[in-house]
């Protein structure tokens, strides 16, 4: 096999492997039974120590689970289902938390500590006038330097 | 007695601990006029006395000396041996002893690292004076609010009413202990867990203590980094082991199927590995390059900060947890430490930050420096996420007065994507060189492992697996090893080429070479296997609940599971009752399980045991939720490729261990350059 050939053939092979991936997850759906557990571990068990109800084995835990099961077998949505603890059991029920009013510093505190981040790295940069040429390292420098 | 010799241990450390911290604190700025043989003493009255008082401890739980309240409160004579020894750290106060006997360990590592050498050594003499006073600490709260010693003045008929800090004061003692927590008595990982845990959180005490010793003498540079590297790596070791077994054990005792729930106290172990783990890596950057001196600070600040507000989290019962103790005084003074040190730590920081800082010298963000820069600002930033999400309920509740649950969704929205971001950073970053990275150089080292990862996916796609996380999980993870895999071929290939040298022993001889970098490596390896894991056995795992007549046969993740009968027996120190249930897979008997309740004396409670099943596809996980009458209520699990995040894990200790363990071979000369860098 020439060079050329042997390219296109590895390029083909690869494209194929990125359509089989792309495609087989679009195609795949989650299972019904994935909405209850996903639901389960957003609403808090009110009786146990910081546990979801779909983590839980009290019986509180489980007779929610099943009113969950339930209200998703009746076609409600989501946020259906949370309103329906909510009303019951109060905002502490949810654990997770909704982005609005007293979250909101909850959800902004991880962005601003990833900008601060960002700033501080872009700050280490020398000025481009000043950087040394670029040292040409060998390849595979990983092994190649002794420091320790 | 036991009361009595265990106090006096405790007095023994504390004094000595004290004379430390006095002479070690002295050499800081006169070295020599510091006898070797005065540090010698302090220092075997620090151990001795901790020795003692964890002796005494154990000692009094094994003859079950129930005039100490503690052993009266937490033990019982019924309970196995094993967990005898176990209770000595099972509860508040005997878990302060055990810190205090590791934080006496590490003192002794310290100063016999460095004792034999003639040069005055001020940096090591301030360290042993910043652990003297770490130490003060310690065994000040076991004299005072977390008193192990505690004798029973009142006994009840099960336990002790009224306890009493006098060690000589008139005891009785109750006939009967309660016996531990049901849950810390239902599997030995439990005797297993927290030491390793306490190794892995009191040995980051050493690179701290250095550290402060550092800016004390307002010495910049990398010395306190070196000489630190290997206590850094083992603590980093054994806390990574001890968050995994925590994880086995949440796995293999509480019957949920789940290893990690987001608790604050999963989290209060997390926080210090993160950062520690950001240390690990920025120090790399600074011995290489020089950069990064004061963040280096920063980070082993922080990582020490975060193990007592771990502590602090835990024991201190603010925040509702499997693992917090009822409402204690160790509380405050846990939270005043805290501020001490980080009040103390920083102002310190800040008076020496023109000694420290050092000057930008970052090339390009294309470059090794450029991606460990992104890890450190990955991890921190999840360790912070961690945090705000820890701590963010307590002051909402606390200022405005309502509840408000911070859990799993919150957890894994942010985790999630910022563990992918890692997994790329960490199969890129080993391959990228230093200063500046040409494309062609890393899309060459980068261009076979992709096509791997490309086709396992494909695979997983093939075999059924269609979860977009799955997937892209499994992918990344397998990058980065086969990047691994890939380099360690290509850099044993040529020095075979070069030294006529056979395959085989140029690959143990590449890595024996560079034990820092490849110890690095086999922790990536480790961690890769660990997000696998993860990632299939959360997307593709199976639950569903079943009853069951005895005989009747039921089908379950391509097995049948068929109901033979129960059983019930005594044992020494609780009441099991359980179901024997038959595994059949193609028709062949694989397995018998025996998922059960265990009732634990003087505990209403019954503790459900799952029954698991491991296997390299799979695990089969089966937890009782009801028995009697001679139907069984099941819960039933099916978790493909779990095993994989235990194996995982260990690997990723043993990567820090390798690289602390193995010792490069000291040639002479040329070949002297053949070997690496850390990490």
């Amino acid at each position: 096999m020439s060079d050329g050939v042997r390219k296109t053939v590895a390029g083909l092979v690869t494209l194929a492997l990125v359509v089989i991936v792309v495609v087989g997850v679009a195609i795949g759906d989650p299972t019904p039974q994935d909405r209850v557990r996903a639901l389960g571990s957003s609403i808090k068990c009110p009786v146990c120590q910081g546990e979801a109800i779909a983590d839980s084995p009290s019986t509180t835990a489980t007779a929610m689970m099943e009113i969950v099961a339930e209200q998703v077998a009746e076609g409600k949505s989501d946020d259906q289902i949370f309103e329906y603890f909510r009303a019951r059991y109060g905002d502490g029920i949810l654990l997770d938390p909704p982005f609005q009013g007293r979250t909101l510093v909850l959800w902004l505190l991880p962005v601003a500590a990833v900008a601060t981040g960002v700033f501080m790295i872009l700050g280490r940069r020398q000025s481009p006038t000043v950087t040394a040429p670029a040292g040409d390292e060998p390849e595979e420098p990983a092994s190649t330097v002794d420091t320790s | 007695m036991t009361a009595l010799v265990g106090y006096l241990g405790i007095m023994l450390a504390i004094a000595s601990a004290f004379i430390l911290a006095l002479l070690g604190l002295r050499g800081l700025y006169d070295p020599q006029r510091v006898p070797r043989r005065y540090l010698d003493r302090a220092v075997v009255g620090v151990v001795a006395g901790a020795g003692l008082a964890f002796f005494a401890l154990e000692v009094g739980l094994l003859i079950d000396d129930f005039s100490v309240a503690y052993i009266a409160d937490h033990s019982a004579t019924t309970t196995p041996f094993v967990y005898k020894l176990a209770t000595g750290w099972a509860a508040l106060e005997g878990s302060i002893v055990l810190w205090g006997l590791v934080l006496a360990g590490f003192t002794l590592s310290v100063h016999l690292a460095y004792r034999r050498s003639d040069e005055p050594d001020p940096l090591w003499m301030g360290a042993l004076g910043v652990l003297g006073l770490i130490s003060v600490f310690f065994f000040g709260l076991m004299a005072t609010v977390s008193n192990p010693f505690q004798v029973c003045v009142e006994a009840a008929t099960v336990g002790c009413i009224e306890a009493s800090n006098i060690p000589w004061a008139a005891s009785m003692a109750s006939l009967e202990g309660p016996g531990p927590n049901p849950l810390l008595q239902n599997h030995p990982l439990m005797a297993v867990h927290p030491p390793l845990l306490y190794v892995g959180y009191v040995g980051m005490s050493v690179p701290f203590a250095f550290a402060i010793s550092a800016l004390l003498r307002g010495e910049s540079g990398d010395n306190w980094l070196r000489r630190t590297r290997s206590w850094t790596l083992v603590a980093w070791s054994f806390l990574t082991a001890g968050i995994v077994i925590g994880g086995l054990w949440s796995y293999e005792v509480l019957g949920w199927g789940g290893y990690w729930a987001w608790d604050p106290v999963e989290n209060a172990s997390f926080m210090p590995w993160l950062v520690a783990t950001a240390f690990i890596h920025s120090a790399v950057v600074q011995q290489r390059r020089g950069m990064l001196q004061a963040w280096n600070f920063v980070l082993v600040i922080a990582t020490f900060a975060l193990t007592i507000l771990g502590t602090f989290l835990t024991r201190s019962g603010i925040i509702a947890s499997v693992h917090s103790f009822t409402q204690s005084p160790i509380g405050p003074a846990l939270l005043w430490f805290l501020t001490v040190v980080l009040v103390g730590s920083l102002a310190l920081f800040a008076t020496r930050i023109h000694l420290v800082a050092s000057a930008p010298r970052l090339n390009s963000l294309a470059s090794r420096e450029g991606a460990f820069l992104f890890n450190n600002l990955l991890l921190t930033v999840f360790a912070f996420v961690v945090l705000t999400g820890t701590l963010y309920p307590m002051f909402a509740e606390a200022i405005s007065g309502t509840q408000l649950g911070v859990g799993r969704p919150f957890f894994d929205r942010l985790a999630i994507p910022i563990s992918f971001a890692l997994l790329l950073a960490m199969g890129l970053g080993p391959i990228t060189p230093y200063r500046q990275a040409r494309a062609s150089v890393v899309w060459e080292r980068i261009r076979t492992p992709l096509r791997v990862a490309l086709a396992v996916g494909a695979g997983a796609v093939l075999l059924g697996y269609r979860t977009g996380y799955l997937v892209a999980g499994v992918m990344a993870g397998t990058l980065v090893i086969s990047m691994i895999v890939r380099h360690l071929w290509v850099t044993a290939r040529r020095a075979s080429v070069k030294q006529g040298t056979p395959m085989w022993r140029s690959l143990g001889r590449v890595m024996r070479n560079d034990p820092g970098f490849w110890g690095g490596q086999i922790s990536h390896v480790g961690v890769a296997l660990l997000a696998i894991g993860i990632a299939i056995s959360a997307n593709q795992g199976v639950e569903t609940q079943v009853t069951l007549e005895p005989g009747q046969t039921v089908e379950f993740a391509g097995r049948e599971l068929t109901h033979l009968g129960e059983f019930a027996r005594q044992e020494p120190n609780r009441t099991v009752v359980g179901a024997r249930v038959e595994i059949q897979e193609d028709g062949r008997v694989v397995s018998v399980l025996e998922p059960r309740l265990n009732t634990y004396f003087r505990s209403n409670q019954p503790v459900a045991t799952p029954a698991v099943d491991t296997r390299l596809r799979g695990d089969l996980y089966l937890s009782l939720t009801s028995i009697g009458s001679g139907r069984i209520s099941l819960d039933l699990f099916w978790f493909p490729f779990i095993s994989l995040i235990w194996v995982g894990g260990v690997v990723a200790a043993a990567g820090g261990l390798f690289a602390r363990v193995v010792r490069k071979p000291v040639r002479v000369g040329a070949v002297a350059r053949e070997a690496g860098e850390d990490v």
